[in-house]
C-alpha cells in the first residue's frame, strides 16, 4: 500500500473511532449537557486541561461537541452506502448479465437521475418531507445508486464472455455462483468499496454544507460540524479552535475518504 | 465541421464506409440524440413531480397556506385527476413555458418569469466556472500526465474540501488581511470590503474560481483528462507523427476535444448543485438561492420549476456534448451505439 493509503486509513480509523465514541455514548456517561449546557463564564477558553480543544462563545466544550457531531452524518453516511451498494450492485449485476431490455432500462434510468443534480434533489426532498439527517442519507444513497449500478454494469458485460466464466460454466457451476463469487466478489468489491468510501465523503460534505448554511440539516443547539463553523465565525478571536476544528475535521475526513478510495482503485483486480 | 485527422490506416477506412452512408448516417445519429434528450428530461420530470405526489398524504397539506387555497390549488395541480393525467398536463404546460405561479416566494408571479432571469444570472457563473475548471484540469494534466507529481497531490487536497468550507474560508482571510491592512493605514477601503456582504467584482471571481475547484471538481476533470492523455500518448498514431518529425501538440488537443466534451458535459450536473452552495454562501442573487429560498418557504412551484430547468440545463449539456462528437468523430456516426 502507498503512503497517501496509509495516510487515509489512519485518519479515516481516527474518525471511526471518534465517530463510534460519538455515535453510541449515551448522554448519560457525559461529563455535562453537552448540547445545552450553556455557561458564559467558561465563554472563549483556549486549550487546557479541561477542555482539550477549549470552548465556544457560549461556553461549551469544543472538543465533545466536534465528537458528538458524528451522530449528524455517521448512521446517516453508513445508511447510503448501504442503499447505494445493494440497489446498484442488484440492479447493475442484473442488468450486466441478463443484457437486452433489462440492461437499457437500467441505464435509462441511470441517465434520468444523473440528470437531476444531487445537491438539489437532496434539497427538494428535506423540503418536502421535511428535515432529517437519515432523510438526506437515504435519498443521497438512491440518488447515487445509478453510478454504482453504471459502474457494475460496466465491468460485468466486459466479463460476460470472459474465458474464466466460460470455465466456470464448463465446470458445471451455476450462474447465481458464477455471478455472485467470480464476477462481483472477486471483479467488484473494491470497485464498489470505492464508491461507497466516495459516497460517505459526499454525505459528510452534504450534511455538513446543509447545516452550515443553515435552515436545513442539523440545527443549533445539536452539534455538526458544518454549523459548529456558522455559529463560531465572528467570535474566533477568543478561542480560535472554535472555528479551525471543525475546519480540519471536514476536511481530513473527506480527503481520507478520497485517498483510501483511490488506493482501492489502483489495486488490479475487483 | 472540418476533415477530421486521418489517425490510422483502419480509421481511414472506417472513415471511408461511414461517409458512404454520409448525411443519412449523421441524420439518425443526431435523431437518436434528440429523441434521447427528450426522454431523458421527460423522464427526470416524472420523477420531480413524483416527488411531491408521492408524499405521504394530501400535498395540499404540505403548502403553507395550503388550506385557504386549496380549491385553487386542487384545479391547478389536478389533484381530482389520475396521475398520468396530471403528469401530462404538466409536462405541456412546461413545454409552453408555464411552469405554474408562486405560492410564497412572490404569491401570484408567474414562476417562469421569476426564474429565468435569476437562471440567466447563474448561467454567468456556471459557464465560466466549468470553462475554468476545464481550462486549469487541462494545464495540470499537461504537467502532471504519466508521472508522480506534488503538483496533483497538492490539487486534490485542495479542491476535495467542500465549496462552503472554500468559500469561507478565502471570504474569511481576504477579509482579516483587508482588514489589517486598513489598520495600519497600508490601504484606503477596498470596494469589496467586507466579504460576502457587498457586491463587487472580486466577490464573483471568487465564486467561479471556488466552484471551478471546490468539493472535488479540480481533481475529477484533471484525473480524467490524466487518464486521457496517457491513452493518447501511446496511441500508434502519435508515434507515427513522432516518427515523421510532425508536431504532435495539434494530434492530441484536436483528439482531446471529445473527451473534453465529455467530461465538462458529464460535470454539468454536479456544477449546478455546487452553484445552489455557492450563491447561498456568498450571498449571490440567482436561480441557485431562489431554490433554497422556495424551499424554506416550501414554495413547491418555484421549487420544482427550478429543478425541472436544472434538469433542461444538464441535459442540454449532454445532447451539446454527443453533438460536438458526433460532428468531431465520424466513427459514431455509422451503425447504432
Amino acid at each position: 500500500m502507498r503512503a497517501s493509503a496509509w495516510m487515509g486509513a489512519s485518519l479515516l480509523a481516527v474518525v471511526a473511532l471518534a465517530g463510534i465514541t460519538g455515535a453510541v455514548l449515551p448522554d448519560s456517561l457525559l461529563p455535562y449537557d453537552i448540547v445545552a449546557d450553556v455557561d458564559p463564564t467558561r465563554a472563549g477558553l483556549p486549550p487546557g486541561t479541561d477542555h482539550w480543544l477549549g470552548t465556544d462563545h457560549l461556553g461549551r466544550d469544543v472538543c465533545w461537541r466536534l465528537l458528538l457531531s458524528s451522530r449528524a452524518f455517521a448512521g446517516p453516511g453508513l445508511l447510503a452506502c448501504l442503499l447505494a451498494s445493494l440497489i446498484g450492485v442488484g440492479a447493475g449485476s442484473l442488468a450486466g448479465y441478463a443484457g437486452g431490455p433489462l440492461a437499457a432500462m437500467v441505464r435509462y434510468l441511470a441517465t434520468v437521475t444523473a440528470s437531476i443534480p444531487r445537491f438539489v434533489l437532496v434539497l427538494l426532498a428535506i423540503a418536502i418531507y421535511g428535515n432529517s439527517t437519515w432523510l438526506i442519507g437515504a435519498v443521497a444513497g438512491v440518488a447515487y445508486a445509478p453510478s454504482v449500478a453504471e459502474a457494475v454494469y460496466t465491468r460485468i458485460d466486459s466479463l460476460r464472455r470472459a474465458e474464466f466464466v466460460l470455465a466456470a460454466r464448463a465446470h458445471g457451476l451455476g450462474s447465481g455462483r458464477i455471478l455472485l463469487y467470480h464476477l462481483l466478489w472477486v471483479n467488484c468489491r473494491r470497485m464498489v468499496g470505492r464508491h461507497a468510501l466516495n459516497l460517505f465523503g459526499y454525505l459528510l460534505l452534504l450534511e455538513t454544507t446543509l447545516s452550515y448554511i443553515g435552515g436545513f440539516g442539523v440545527m443549533e443547539p445539536e452539534p455538526s460540524w458544518g454549523n459548529m463553523l456558522a455559529f463560531e465565525f465572528g467570535y474566533s478571536t477568543a478561542n480560535p479552535w472554535g472555528v479551525w476544528a471543525p475546519v480540519l475535521a471536514i476536511w481530513l475526513t473527506i480527503l481520507a475518504c478520497g485517498l483510501l478510495g483511490e488506493a482501492l482503485a489502483e489495486r488490479r483486480h475487483g | 465541421m472540418a476533415e477530421p485527422v486521418a489517425d490510422k490506416p483502419t480509421q481511414a477506412a472506417q472513415q471511408r464506409s461511414a461517409g458512404s452512408a454520409g448525411a443519412l448516417g449523421l441524420g439518425l445519429a443526431v435523431a437518436r440524440q434528440l429523441a434521447a434528450f427528450a426522454l431523458t428530461l421527460a423522464g427526470a420530470a416524472l420523477a420531480i413531480q413524483l416527488l411531491l405526489w408521492v408524499s405521504p398524504g394530501d400535498p395540499v397539506d404540505l403548502v403553507p397556506n395550503g388550506e385557504q387555497i386549496r380549491a385553487e390549488l386542487e384545479a391547478e395541480w389536478g389533484l381530482d385527476q389520475p396521475f398520468l393525467v396530471r403528469y401530462g398536463r404538466f409536462l405541456g404546460r412546461a413545454l409552453q413555458g408555464d411552469l405554474g405561479s408562486s405560492l410564497t416566494y412572490r404569491p401570484g408571479a408567474e414562476v417562469s418569469e421569476l426564474v429565468l432571469p435569476a437562471a440567466g444570472r447563474s448561467l454567468r457563473l456556471l459557464l465560466p466556472a466549468l470553462g475554468l475548471a476545464m481550462a486549469l484540469g487541462l494545464l495540470m494534466a499537461l504537467l502532471t500526465a504519466g508521472h508522480r507529481s506534488v503538483l496533483r497531490r497538492g490539487g486534490q487536497i485542495l479542491s476535495v474540501a467542500p465549496v462552503f468550507l472554500l468559500a469561507f474560508l478565502a471570504a474569511h482571510l481576504l477579509n482579516e488581511s483587508a482588514h489589517a491592512a486598513m489598520q495600519r493605514g497600508m490601504i484606503e477601503r477596498p470596494d469589496w470590503f467586507a466579504l460576502p456582504d457587498t457586491d463587487s467584482l472580486l466577490k464573483s471571481l471568487l465564486a467561479v474560481l471556488v466552484l471551478a475547484v471546490g468539493s472535488g471538481a479540480l481533481t475529477e476533470v484533471h484525473g480524467a483528462l490524466e487518464d486521457e492523455i496517457v491513452r493518447l500518448r501511446n496511441a500508434p498514431f502519435v508515434e507515427a507523427a513522432l516518427a515523421r518529425g510532425a508536431p504532435v501538440w495539434r494530434h492530441l488537443l484536436w483528439n482531446l476535444l471529445p473527451p473534453l466534451t465529455t467530461i465538462a458535459s458529464s460535470r454539468a450536473a454536479f456544477f449546478v448543485g455546487g452553484l445552489v452552495i455557492i450563491e447561498k454562501v456568498l450571498h449571490l442573487n440567482g436561480a441557485g438561492s431562489m431554490l433554497w429560498q422556495a424551499c424554506r418557504l416550501r414554495d413547491y412551484p418555484v421549487a420544482l420549476g427550478i429543478t425541472v430547468l436544472a434538469a433542461v440545463a444538464v441535459c442540454s449539456a449532454r445532447l451539446l456534448g454527443d453533438l460536438v462528437r458526433l460532428a468531431v468523430d465520424p466513427r459514431l456516426r455509422g451503425s447504432s451505439p
